[in-house]
């Protein structure tokens, strides 16, 4: 069949460029192999990475008509429109060139800051097959970024360290037990922009092409940390302090305690006196007081409390076993 | 008249009353039996270890199972996170594990048969979108609604089962006689899970959907959970000073839209609770009701 096969060429200064390409192509073939036979056979200068045209090199990833995808695991039928296919740039992402973006801002530096080897002074022992099961789990994903070109919160922050370096990074690591160094690696982690910054909206599992799930790694990666008493870095110490806060709260009354939660949070009277929380949150507190959003009676504990701190206090007591 | 049991959720019973008082209402004109349950737990909200929230939430869903209906929530953090523990729990295995570590000795036992759904899903699957339009005695014809989802009503696909739930809101808007204006962040994050860990981020998440509603021409925007309402609405302010700019987007929780609907009015409603205010709605609704008598 044949098939326009449209570019949208950033950064392309030549006045000369073309943009539009009809090729002749077996419908059952991939999308890249359709960009590939454009930039052998018509414009040598069209750029774009991929090479393994088998979804392993991860390498390819762009937007094809709209949708965001690994060109050679998809089909032309599949993805032409009206005879035509639009390809282009992922979203927040720095262009290079045409279709190429630096992959280096946007993923490899972020993998990096999870030191992605193992640290084991030297002596690895023998371990289970199964227990490597996670570990190959995260090793399935080829760094094809939809997670993170899906993620919402890069969408505002580009510097969020997002779900693929802590997939293939932290959870690769972490989930290894040959590796040494996992309480370091969460405190690591959890400073800003790192493992706390997710708001779990299950976007990157919802992206991912090979089903690897990453939100559901992110949040199991969160329950380790716990586990391990780090509930986030040295210099993020909010995220701990809403752990904290939270928990308290629930295990105190069975359920959330609104004012102590945010006093505890902000170190607001009478948990502490910090004047940038006061100042940050006292109008919002005053308003949700004068609205009726904010009640002045104390707060109630549910009817099964005691139950629920029961569960707090065996789930602890496992955590301390472990440690011990 | 379908019966459920009731889970409002920390924050229709702390900072969100008016969620509360409104889906009170709308229930009972429509017939939806609320058998509220009190001895039970926060669900975690994605906040505490699912070490933790799993064996909470497995108590919830035994009382549930107990009554014999299904589990209803107004919040889809609550909705998100109590199936997903759900989904879990019915691996045999760990809900065995489950139930003789933490529910036995209150001779509680989880079985694996409660349904978790929204009011939402309630609203389209038990109620039905023909009788929700029959009992529009105000339709809010002309009132331009951009529905907001957040996250957990459309992801994951195990915890949400049915795909088609993912447009529900528009479907209710349009069988209530309102004009849905859609927005391209409808199924992102509001911000809230990142208020007081990274503000910034929260903050520039809810000025980018908020102003999207309001440059597509929405009237307000419509939130199926009490914390999209606490960050679009509640920090709408903050999020403007942020961004420089005038958002001034009018937030309303799904109970209050169908209610106004229903004939309720938006005071019968607590919209008057919001920060944002919702005057250019409620003009609108005031302005039916006068057509309508």
């Amino acid at each position: 069949m044949q098939v326009t096969m449209k570019f949208v060429r950033t950064k392309n200064e030549d006045p000369d460029q073309r943009d539009s390409f009809v090729v002749d192509v077996d419908p059952e073939t991939s999308v890249f192999e359709a960009m590939s036979k454009v930039r052998e056979e018509q414009d040598g200068s069209l750029a774009f990475r991929g090479t393994c045209n088998t979804g392993f090199c991860g390498d390819c990833t762009c937007q094809a008509n709209g949708k965001r995808v690994v060109p050679c695991l998809v089909k032309v039928k599949d993805s032409v429109k009206e005879d035509a296919i639009e390809i282009k740039l992922i979203r927040n992402v720095a262009p290079v060139k045409d279709v190429l973006y630096d992959v280096d801002q946007f993923m490899w530096k972020k993998y990096k800051y999870f030191r992605p080897w193992l640290e084991t002074n030297g002596t690895a022992p023998a371990v289970k097959d199964e227990d490597l099961e996670p570990v190959r789990l995260a090793m399935r994903c080829t760094v094809c970024g939809l997670c993170d070109e899906g993620c919402t919160v890069i969408d505002v922050d580009k510097e969020f360290l997002g779900p693929m370096a802590l997939t293939k990074g932290l959870y690769r690591t972490t989930k290894d037990p040959r590796d040494q160094d996992t309480k370091q690696r969460f405190i690591e982690a959890g400073e800003k922009k790192g493992l706390w910054d997710c708001v779990h909206c299950w976007e990157a599992s919802e992206h991912c092409p090979w089903g690897i799930n990453p939100t559901h790694l992110i949040m199991d990666l969160r329950d380790d940390s716990i586990a391990l008493g780090v509930k986030s870095g040295k210099g993020n110490p909010m995220a701990a302090r809403h752990y904290n806060a939270f928990a308290d709260s629930v295990k105190k009354s069975g359920w959330l305690n609104e004012r102590m939660l945010a006093s505890k949070t902000y170190g607001l009277p009478p948990y502490g006196l910090s004047l940038s929380g006061m100042m940050s949150q006292m109008p919002i507190a005053l308003k949700a007081i004068r609205k009726g959003k904010a009640s002045l009676r104390p707060h109630k504990s549910r009817p099964g409390a005691r139950q629920i701190a029961k569960i707090f206090a065996k789930v602890e007591q496992s955590h301390k076993n472990k440690k011990a | 008249m379908v019966k459920v049991a009731f889970y409002p959720g920390c924050v229709a019973k702390g900072s969100c009353p008016e969620l509360y008082t409104s889906s009170i209402k709308v229930c009972e004109k429509l017939g939806i039996e609320l058998a509220e349950l009190e001895d039970v737990g926060c669900t975690g909200a994605g906040v505490l270890s699912s070490e933790i929230s799993d064996p909470i939430n497995a108590r919830t869903l035994a009382k549930a199972e107990q009554m014999g209906v299904p589990l209803m929530t107004i919040c889809s953090t609550c909705t998100g996170v109590i199936a997903l523990a759900n989904v879990r729990l019915q691996d045999p295995e760990y809900r065995d594990k489950i139930n003789r570590e933490f529910l036995a000795e209150d001779g509680l036992e989880y079985k694996g048969t409660t349904e978790v759904k929204h009011l939402l899903w309630v609203l389209v699957e038990d109620v039905g979108l023909d009788v929700l339009t029959a009992a529009s005695t105000q339709p809010l014809e002309g009132v331009k609604i951009s529905p907001f989802y957040g996250c957990y009503l459309r992801r994951p696909d195990e915890a949400i089962k049915d795909g088609n739930r993912k447009s529900y809101i528009e479907k209710v808007t349009q069988a209530i006689g309102g004009t849905n204006v859609d927005i391209s962040g409808k199924g992102k994050c509001c911000g809230f899970p990142s208020l007081t860990i990274n503000e910034e981020n929260a903050l520039a998440m809810t000025a980018k959907h908020t102003s999207e509603a309001r440059d597509k021409g929405a009237d307000a925007m419509v939130v199926p959970c009490p914390l999209c309402h606490l960050e679009l609405d509640g920090q709408q302010s903050r999020a403007e000073a942020q961004e420089k700019q005038d958002i001034d987007m009018p937030i309303l929780h799904l109970s209050q839209l169908v209610g106004m609907a229903l004939g309720f009015t938006p005071s019968e409603m607590e919209v008057q609770r919001h920060f944002v205010s919702t005057k250019n709605v409620e003009e609108k609704v005031k302005s039916l009701a006068v057509t309508a008598s």
